[in-house]
């Protein structure tokens, strides 16, 4: 079970730890916050309660820099 | 879990301070009506206006022009943009490309000015200069003399600006903390000054917080330059910024009960605290200046440009 890791330039296909591994998972396991980011589940603007799936594509845009 | 309002099952946000879910075209339609609720309420607007934008190409920027297009599309204002080139290599440009194809999509008057045309150096170059008292001292500087300037060359009757809520939160909870009275007096929806050559400051977005600006622009498909200042540092502002987020975190309604209580009080901190400057002009650029020299004709002088 993996997913396909979209973020800024880069891609890389990452495995399911567990199931109900959500976005929110993905983003504390990324050191990310849900505050500064927006996430898509195959294309689609998703929350971050969002189960992550077999074969999904995660794209995680940033939207708010410091400064 | 369903829009709390139509029912989609896709929903794209759950608005922590309300617990409302929300889907992707009701989402964008709130922020679009809050925005003209905002308009409406604060009186931003009149009818015949003409609105220079201040288009950076960011995010807060990008939405300022796309939500006072609706006025512009009924026929209630007229629109035209300014977009400052600070020279910043590697950052500015794209920035300033984004506007100048916003501006063409929606047929407006828009200008570019460059700090080096204006006032013959660039941020990138005054950063060299071993006396320089930090980039964002003269970009805030630098930046308000042209937007100024470009309102008076295009007839601009008022400016507006993409402040959001985290902006007006942090500036009022830093100004509290500085002990800054005088800046108190300042902030607010709408900014005047008793100096004509100064046209009026509008700002629509101040009610929407900084993250539903950003997945308005993504939900939109806006083209919009996200990426960080090369000087951007660790400020006071960062800090307050990273206090409000973490209380906002338990306490989801605490920006906006900050931003309603400044607002409360702000005509008793006017009439107490509001200096009156006595406007001059500066004699160097004719700039209004309450000094001999404006700003940022001293930081020139002061970096022998």
């Amino acid at each position: 079970m993996s997913f396909l890791l979209k973020i800024k330039n880069s891609e890389e296909i990452r495995e399911i730890p567990n199931d109900n591994y959500t976005i929110k998972d993905l983003l504390d396991e990324l050191s990310l916050s849900a505050q500064t980011m927006v996430s898509k589940q195959n294309g689609e603007l998703v929350i971050e309660d969002t189960v992550i799936q077999d074969d999904d594509e995660i794209q995680l845009v940033q939207i708010i820099y410091g400064g | 879990m369903q829009c709390s309002k139509c029912g989609n099952p896709k929903v794209i946000i759950k608005k922590e301070q309300s617990g409302q879910f929300l889907c992707k075209d009701c989402f964008i339609e709130s922020i679009e009506k809050k925005v003209i609720k905002t308009v409406r309420k604060e009186k931003l607007l009149d009818k015949g206006d003409k609105v220079l934008v201040a288009l950076s190409g960011g995010k807060d920027s990008v939405t300022t022009l796309e939500i006072l297009n609706t006025f512009r599309e009924m026929n209630v204002i007229d629109i035209c943009a300014v977009t400052v080139d600070e020279g910043i290599a590697n950052y500015r440009q794209e920035g300033v490309d984004i506007a100048i194809r916003h501006a063409e999509r929606l047929g407006i008057e828009h200008k570019v000015v460059s700090l080096k045309d204006e006032f013959g150096i660039t941020l990138d170059e005054i950063m060299q200069k071993e006396n320089h008292k930090g980039s964002c001292t003269y970009c805030g500087v630098f930046r308000r003399t042209i937007i100024n300037r470009a309102a008076r060359e295009m007839g601009a009757t008022k400016i507006a600006t993409g402040h959001n809520l985290d902006d007006e939160v942090q500036a009022i909870m830093m100004n509290y903390l500085e002990g800054n009275t005088d800046n108190l007096t300042k902030l607010g929806a709408k900014t005047e000054s008793k100096a004509k050559e100064f046209t009026v400051k509008i700002k629509p977005l101040r009610e929407i917080p900084e993250r539903e600006i950003g997945l308005y622009v993504v939900a939109k498909d806006l083209e919009v330059h996200f990426d960080s200042c090369p000087y951007a540092m660790q400020s006071f502002r960062g800090e307050v910024s990273e206090v409000i987020n973490q209380l906002a975190e338990k306490h989801p309604t605490i920006k906006y009960s900050t931003l309603r209580g400044y607002d409360k009080v702000k005509e008793v901190l006017k009439k107490e605290f509001k200096k009156d400057y006595s406007h001059g002009r500066c004699v160097k650029c004719g700039e209004p200046s309450a000094n001999e020299l404006c700003k940022a004709c001293s930081f020139l002088e002061e970096l022998g440009v």
